[in-house]
C-alpha cells in the first residue's frame, strides 16, 4: 500500500506552519515529524484479534514480554513517536 | 495513571527511543507506566504500523510508527483501538479508561415502550488541551422494543449523532466511538439499517488547535457547543426526531510538550536535545 503524505497547509509566519486542521508547528505539514498520512493508512491488528506479541526492552534495560508482564490484566498499549521530541 | 490502575489495566508506552532516553523521561516526569524501547522498530514493523511516508535516510524521523493506542481485555484480545490521521492529536486518558472499563450507566428509570428516549450529555474531562482529545458523551436510554439509527440513514430518518456547531472555530471532531449495532431490515422497502438498542453511549472525541481560546481575568477558556440528534423507532413506527443542544466552557489547558527547550506552557525537565542528537548520530553511523 502506497501511503500518501498530507501536505495541505499554509505558512503563517517564519517557522509557523499550519496544517489542514489548523494546528501550528515549526515545520511544514508533510515534513519530518509531521508526516501525516492522507486517507487510509495501516493501523495494525483489528478489534477482535489477539494483540500480537510484544517483546521489547524497558527503561531499566530489561527485556520484557508484554503478554507475560500484564499478568492476565487488560492492557492499554500506546505507540508514540518519541519520548524525546 | 492511577485511573488505569483503578480500572485494573496496565499501561505500556512504546517508542523508537533508546533505553537511556526512556529512563530520563521516566525520572523527569515521575512516570509510573512501563516504557518500552523499540530502537530498531522491530515491534513497530511487526504490527505493520511503521510510518512509510518517511524515507529511510531521513535519519531523525525514520522508524516511528503511525501513532495510536490499542486497548485489550484480560484475555489480550483487542477491544478498541484509536488511530487518527493527524498525529498532533492523541486520545485523552478519559476515553482510554472508558475503553478499559467498558461503558455502563443507569439512568433513573428505563422509559417504557412508546415513551421518549432519555438522554444525558456530558463533557468528559476537566479541560481541553491543544491536540489531546476529551469527549462529548451522549448517553441514551432507549425504551424496550425501540432503537436508534446509526449513520447512514435514508432521507426521512434521523441517525443518532453528536455534531459541533459549524461556526465554532478551532474545535475539531475526531472518530466517533459507538457501541455495536444490530442490522434491521425495514419491512416497507427492504432497506437494511444498523440500529442501536438499550443503553446507547456515543462518545465524540474533540480537540482544539489553539484558535478557539479566549482569555479573561480568570484564565484561558474554550467553548464547545453543538447538538445531539436522534430519532427513536420500533418495528412499526417512529417518534418525532429530537435534538438537544449542549454548551460547555472549559479551561484551555497547556499541553506538556517535548523537552527540547523552554517555551510557553512547556515543562522542560529532561534534556531532550542530547538524546535527540545521540539517536540521530547512531542512525547515521549505521547506514
Amino acid at each position: 500500500m502506497q501511503i500518501e503524505r498530507d501536505t495541505r497547509g499554509a505558512e503563517l509566519a517564519p517557522n509557523q506552519y499550519e496544517d489542514a486542521e489548523g494546528y501550528i508547528a515549526p515545520l511544514p505539514a508533510g515534513s519530518g515529524p509531521r508526516s501525516n498520512p492522507l486517507g487510509a493508512f495501516p493501523t495494525g491488528p483489528e478489534v477482535g484479534e489477539r494483540l500480537p506479541d510484544v517483546v521489547a526492552v524497558d527503561s531499566d534495560g530489561v527485556t520484557l514480554d508484554l503478554h507475560e508482564d500484564r499478568e492476565g490484566k487488560p492492557v492499554v498499549l500506546v505507540f508514540t513517536r518519541s519520548a524525546v521530541w | 495513571m492511577s485511573d488505569f490502575e483503578a480500572a485494573g489495566a496496565k499501561l505500556y508506552v512504546l517508542s523508537y527511543d533508546e533505553v537511556d532516553a526512556l529512563a530520563d523521561y521516566k525520572k523527569a516526569h515521575r512516570a509510573s507506566f512501563t516504557m518500552l524501547s523499540d530502537s530498531d522498530s522491530e515491534v513497530i514493523r511487526s504490527f505493520g504500523i511503521l510510518n512509510t511516508t518517511i524515507a529511510e535516510d531521513d535519519h531523525p524521523w525514520y522508524g516511528i510508527p503511525y501513532p495510536g493506542v490499542y486497548v485489550t481485555n484480560s484475555e489480550g484480545i483487542v477491544t478498541q483501538k484509536f488511530f487518527e490521521n493527524n498525529f498532533t492529536v492523541r486520545p485523552g486518558a478519559e476515553q482510554l479508561v472508558a475503553a478499559v472499563k467498558g461503558e455502563e450507566f443507569t439512568l433513573a428509570e428505563r422509559p417504557v415502550t412508546g415513551e421518549q428516549v432519555n438522554v444525558e450529555i456530558e463533557f468528559d474531562g476537566a479541560d481541553l488541551p491543544i491536540g489531546i482529545t476529551r469527549q462529548i458523551v451522549a448517553r441514551f436510554s432507549v425504551p424496550e422494543g425501540m432503537h436508534l439509527y446509526q449513520e447512514p440513514v435514508p432521507e426521512g430518518l434521523v441517525a443518532a449523532s453528536i455534531e459541533l456547531d459549524g461556526d465554532v472555530e478551532g474545535i475539531l471532531p475526531y472518530t466517533m466511538i459507538a457501541p455495536d449495532t444490530r442490522p434491521l431490515t425495514l419491512g416497507t422497502d427492504g432497506h437494511t439499517l444498523e440500529v442501536y438498542e438499550g443503553n446507547v453511549i456515543l462518545r465524540l472525541p474533540i480537540a482544539q488547535n489553539g484558535r478557539a481560546i479566549t482569555k479573561d481575568d480568570d484564565g484561558r477558556w474554550v467553548t464547545i457547543s453543538g447538538k445531539v440528534r436522534w430519532q427513536a423507532c420500533d418495528s412499526e413506527a417512529c417518534l418525532l426526531p429530537e435534538e438537544e443542544s449542549f454548551n460547555f466552557r472549559v479551561p484551555a489547558a497547556f499541553t506538556v510538550m517535548a523537552d527540547m527547550g523552554p517555551g510557553e506552557g512547556r515543562v522542560p525537565s529532561m534534556n531532550g536535545a542530547t538524546h535527540f542528537k545521540k539517536m540521530t548520530d547512531r542512525r547515521k553511523t549505521e547506514s
